[in-house]
Formats: C-alpha cells, structure tokens, sequence
C-alpha cells in the first residue's frame, strides 16, 4: 500500500506501529497477573491459571507447556523450581491461555451488538524534527464497528495478521490520510 | 528637501492631547448605551481588552485618543438627551391617555424621525404591534430598533402573561420551575413566568426540551422498585459511574473540545505497581495549629459542602500532555509541574499550602497547587517565595471542560436540597464522587483514563480548602486545624465569615467542642 511508511523516524519523528498500540492496550485490557513469574507468588499465580481444570491443563499443552503433571505438582508444593527456560514457557503459555480465554468476552464488549467502540488516535509525537519538515497531524477519533479480525489476530499472538488487520479494519476509514496515522504515540479505547 | 516638508508637516499636525473623561465615567458611559467593550473596540481598531484598559485606569495616546474621546463625547451627548427625553414622556404621560400620545407621535414619525429633532433614541411608532423585547406582549412602538413599551407600568402589567408560557408542554415537570427559596438572594433567578433555555448547537431551546438525564434516571429507579428509596438508592448508586459518563457525554455535546479520554501519559502518572501510588504530590492538607492562646476555647469543626464537586471547575489540560523544561509558567496550559517548593513560615498559623511534606527537595505538584503557590507568592498576598519550576507536562488547558457537567449536577443537588429529596441527592454524590476517584486507571471506569485529571481535581479541593482556611484566618477567626477534602476547625465567630446551609458556597457544622488547659477548666 503506499500509504505505508518506508523510513519511518528518519527526521526524527517518533511513534509506534498502531497495531503494537493495539495489542497493549488490549493486553491491559485482558488484565495478565501483574507480579513476574520470577516471583515465588506471580509463579503461583500462574500455574494455579493453567492448572485449575483438564481443560486448562489440556490449553496449557497445547501453549507449548509440555511438562508432566507430577513436575506440574513439585512446582506447585514448591519443592522444585522451574528452570530458566520453563520459567519463559509457563510465561508464555499463560499469556496464550488468558489471551484466548478473554478473547470471546472482550470481543463482544467491543463489538457491543454491531455499535462498536470509539478509538482514538493519538499523532505520532514531532517534537525532534525539524520546523520545515513538520506536518500537521490532528489526534483524530473514530468508531471501530468490526473487531473480529483484530481480537483473533491478537489472541493468535500473530503480529502480521494484526498489522493487516487493524489497517484494514480501522486505519484505512481514517480517509485518504491514513498513512499518517501508521504510527502513533498511543491508541485509546474502552472495553 | 522633502525631508523638511515632512517635519514641518509634522509639527503642524502635532496638538495638545484631548481631555478624556474621568476614568470612572468611561465604563458609565459605554454602559449606558448597552454597548460591550468589543463593539466599542471594533470600531476604534483596537481590542477590547485595550478598551478595558482604558475604563481602568490606562490612558490611551495619539488618533486613537482621538476617536475615543469623540466617542465618548458623543456618548455622553446622547446621555444628556435620553435623559431629557425620558423626563419630557413621563410628563406627557401624566398628562395625556396613552391612545391620543400614540395618535400624537404617529403624525411625526412616518415623515421621518431621523429629521434631527434633538431626539438621540429614535422611537418610532409601528403600523403593526410587535413583541416587546421585554416582555413579550405586542408592542405599537420601537426605540433604536427594539420594539418595546414606552410606559413601563404598561410592560409590567401585561408581562404576566407572556405568548412563550403557551408554547410550553402542558404538565411542565416541577424541576424546571424555578424553586421558591426566600432565604437565598435571587440574583440570577427567573421570574416565574420565564422560560428557563439554554444554548443547544447554534440554537437555542427550551430547557424543559433537553433531556433531564439525573430526573429521569430516578424517576425510573423509583418507579422500577415501587417507590421503596432504600433499593432505589442502591440501585442508583451502583450505576451512578457509566451514568455519570453518559452524563457528561451529554454535557459535552456541540461543545468545543472532545473529552480526551486515553491520551498518552507519563511515566510519572502511572502508578509503580498495582497498588502502589504515582510521583505526583496532591497537597492533601493534614494540618493542625501546634498552640493555641490559654484559656478555653470553643472549636467548630466545619465541613465544606461538595468539595469535590466545586473542585470539577478547575483547569484541566485537554488533549495530551507535552514536556517542557524551564522556569516559566503558561497560564494557558495546565499539567503536572516538577517544584521545588518556597519556605513555609506561618506554620503556627496557617497550613502550608503544599500539604506537610516531610521529604524535603522537588516534587511534582498539579497545576492547582501551582497557581495557589504562585497566587501566595504574588503582591497581593506576600506569603512566600514563588516556587521554582524545573520541568513540566502540560498540554493547553480550559476550565470549561466539565462546566456543563458540573452545572449540571449542581443543579440537581440543589433541587434535591429543597425537595428533601434524599434519592437524588446520594444519587448525585455517588456520579460526582465516583467520577473523580475513577477517572484515573480505575478498572471501574475503562471509559476515561485520566490520571492527571483525577489529581488536578483533587488538588484543587485541597486548595479551595486552603483558600477557606485562610479566609478564616484573614477574617480574625483562629484556623486550629484543616484536614482532609473538606474539613475545617476553627475558633470564633465563623458565622460572619462563612454562610451556613448545604449549598455548594456554604458549610455545615460538623461538630462542636471545647478545648482549653486544665487550670482553667476548674477555675
């Protein structure tokens, strides 16, 4: 699309990809446990989520966590700790699990019955370019009807298929300068 | 030797400057012809903030002293002549019916009253009668172009019953009447028969046409639970935060600024972990006086009546706050300031107005404490030093933002007051009082994520506070201790300094008691 930035910062212009503003904002909206999983309590946490039915535990294999159940229960009792590595595959089995189990719920907030939910665009920050070279972005707010694409590409943790997604489904209605809002400081929503 | 042409030009064109007015006179006399500063500096070419000057005590120079002086003179002239006019019409109505004056002045005017008859407003007499500007009823004469009444006894009796009243529904809810209240100065407040409207895009309309969102929200609860106020309330309260929301959603609508409700926000805003607190300092007052003079005293513990709903009115920045390092401070903007605050020493009178701060050192104040500090520093109050400023995050600011909201909220709470309405008022508190304590990261409000406002309006309650704090002290009253949101003890006689009652302007008592040395006590 030539829409799409090529050098994007080369003046000095600073911003994230829209998308990545969209999947944190999402990601606070899922809510993760706060406390590391390198604490003893944030651990727990942790494994208490991907352990607390065969559902959760068959979603927890699935996400890559291939341990056996009696390792799963050393862990739990604390008499064994997790290794470096497994520390990062139970880090990441249980963003994929919570991701996947938010999805539906935060999908129907924020689709709510076909009214969607009002985005904000908040302009990538200009401060360090130089005055000539300086364009006028307006922060610019607009009503995302269809989430669908955006919620399953984010919960597949699927960085590309979001990218795609949310310029196909919310940037382009932007009108023809939707190139500028590529990247931003920041993309605001409720869910 | 143009050269020389120009200078004797000059020294001909030069003259002594015209004698003006007194300074007083001049707001009198563009006043009385209902003229507003801005018309009256659109005319001379300059702004109308230059022609307030002037009505204060600047003197203005060169042409433009000129055209001003020729204004006034000119207003001044016009002044003498309604004077005479209006004398000359109360004569002649004590002396004639009104029908032979209208029949009198109809022969005069179709020729043209414009004929320079000395007579500075122009009356002229209407083939067909017109709505008076004043009250409504059909007029037979214009004055300047305003149709209206020349007899005032005329305008007043036939105001009773103006054509507007018709035009309104039938069965009228009460809220919209004006309420009866004897004991309150009705400054502002209608006439009986007016109509209450307000500005709706670029109309108006009536305000019984706008929705009553506060009014109808009740009257369902109460109605979906058979009357019973007790679940009523409950059930209000529990949504009184996306009720506010929708609330102000409807205040902000045609207005000037989009609420911006998930800006970009500092690191100093967010809070380090899931309970813990950000860097920005709130100056929550938590003062008492270290002595007092012997003897007993009498404290009254004094509460400030919706301290936080007042405090809505304060400068909010509007869009997303920017960095910027240095000493100066832009009134235009509003943020999150990095200080370092002056010295403090009226301790053992007066608390200080950052709050007791034990760190010493910079901190981050919000934009109501700074201007109360630069306000305390200045000629008019000599309190302190002016605080240094290091760095700041402020975006351009409007204390307009939640007006309308605020209005609103405070016209339901003042309803509510004199129906004795205890629905409506918890119902009221719980939006107002929710919406400042959710509006920052608050997982119960996910519509608005504003941090620096919730501490800008917290500051600024705390800093109202402090300004009733010293207003006490300013008055001869002795301040013993302010704390929290809005509470405040003193000793004396409060009740010449602070109006008592619910309103938002006035305080209630909270407590009474005594405190003294023990010698004294048995004595």
């Amino acid at each position: 699309m030539p829409e799409r930035n090529n050098e994007f910062g080369k003046y000095g212009a600073r911003g994230i990809r829209g998308h990545e503003a969209v999947a944190r904002r999402l990601d606070a909206l899922a809510g993760f446990v706060a406390t590391p999983v390198t604490a003893r309590r944030g651990l727990l946490a942790r494994l208490h989520y991907l352990t607390r039915s065969e559902h959760a535990r068959q979603a927890a294999r699935d996400a890559g966590l291939t341990v056996t159940d009696d390792t799963l229960k050393k862990w739990l009792r604390g008499r064994r700790n997790p290794s470096k590595r497994n520390l990062e595959r139970i880090e990441t089995a249980y963003r994929t699990v919570r991701r996947h189990n938010v999805a539906r719920y935060l999908l129907a907030r924020l689709n709510r019955e076909g009214r969607g939910t009002r985005v904000e665009f908040h302009p990538l920050n200009q401060s360090q370019v130089d005055r000539p070279r300086q364009r006028a972005v307006e922060y610019r707010t607009l009503n995302v009807r269809r989430w669908d694409r955006i919620v399953e590409a984010w919960a597949e943790d699927d960085e590309r298929a979001l990218d795609d997604a949310w310029v196909s489904e919310a940037v382009v209605d932007l009108g023809s300068q939707w190139g500028q809002y590529e990247y931003v400081t920041n993309i605001g929503f409720a869910a | 030797m143009t050269d020389f042409d120009a200078i004797d030009a000059l020294l001909a064109g030069a003259k002594p400057e015209v004698p003006l007015p007194p300074v007083e006179e001049r707001r009198a006399l563009r006043e009385h012809l209902n003229l507003s500063r801005a018309q009256v500096a659109q005319v001379l070419g300059v702004s109308p903030s230059t022609v307030g000057g002037w009505e204060s005590g600047r003197d203005p120079g060169g042409e433009v002293r000129e055209k001003y002086a020729y204004f006034l003179d000119g207003a001044r002239a016009r002044r003498q002549a309604q004077a005479a006019e209006e004398a000359a019409i109360t004569v002649q109505d004590a002396g004639s019916p009104a029908e032979a004056e209208d029949v009198e002045t109809a022969s005069v005017a179709p020729v043209g009253d414009g004929g320079g008859d000395g007579d500075a407003d122009e009356v002229e007499v209407l083939t067909s009668p017109q709505p008076c500007v004043l009250c409504g009823r059909p007029a037979r004469h214009q004055v300047a172009g305003f149709p209206q009444h020349l007899d005032p006894a005329d305008c007043g009796r036939t105001a009773a019953t103006p054509p507007a009243r018709a035009a309104e529904p039938e069965g009228g809810r009460p809220d919209i009447e004006p309420d009866p209240e004897p004991e309150r100065p009705a400054s502002r407040k209608p006439t009986p028969e007016s109509v209450a409207v307000r500005p709706v895009g670029r109309r108006m309309q009536a305000a019984s046409d706008t929705p009553d969102l506060i009014g109808q929200a009740v009257a369902a609860a109460l109605a979906q639970h058979q009357g019973d106020v007790d679940t009523a309330t409950a059930a209000l309260v529990k949504r009184a935060i996306p009720d506010a929301m929708a609330l102000l959603d409807a205040t902000r609508r045609g207005g000037r600024y989009d609420v911006v409700a998930h800006p970009w926000i500092p690191d100093i805003l967010r809070k380090q972990s899931a309970r813990g607190a950000d860097q920005i300092w709130e100056a929550r007052p938590k003062w008492f006086r270290p002595q007092l003079p012997p003897g007993n005293h009498e404290v009254t513990a004094l509460d400030i009546n919706g301290a936080y709903l007042s405090a809505l009115k304060t400068h909010l920045p509007i869009g997303q706050l920017e960095h910027s390092t240095g000493p100066g401070h832009d009134r235009r903007r509003a943020g999150v300031h990095l200080i370092t605050p002056p010295g403090w020493e009226h301790e053992d009178v007066l608390p200080n107005p950052i709050g007791n701060r034990d760190e010493p050192g910079p901190l981050w104040v919000t934009e109501p404490t700074l201007r109360l500090l630069l306000r305390l520093s200045g000629p008019k109050y000599g309190l302190c030093d002016p605080p240094e400023i290091h760095e700041s995050f402020t975006s351009g600011a409007t204390e307009g933002l939640l007006e309308k909201f605020r209005v609103a909220l405070k016209d339901a709470r003042d309803r509510a007051i004199v129906d004795g309405d205890e629905v409506t008022l918890e119902y009221v508190k719980a939006m107002y009082s929710k919406f400042v304590s959710t509006m920052g990261e608050s997982n119960y409000n996910r519509e608005l994520y504003r941090p620096d406002w919730m501490h800008l309006i917290r500051s600024q309650a705390f800093a109202n506070l402090w300004m009733k704090a010293y207003k006490a002290y300013d008055e001869g009253l002795t301040v013993v201790r302010a704390m929290g949101t809005d509470e405040l003890h003193v000793i004396g006689d409060w009740r010449g300094v602070f109006a008592e009652g619910r309103g938002v302007t006035e305080v209630k008592v909270k407590d009474t008691y005594t405190v003294g040395s023990e010698e004294n006590q048995e004595r």
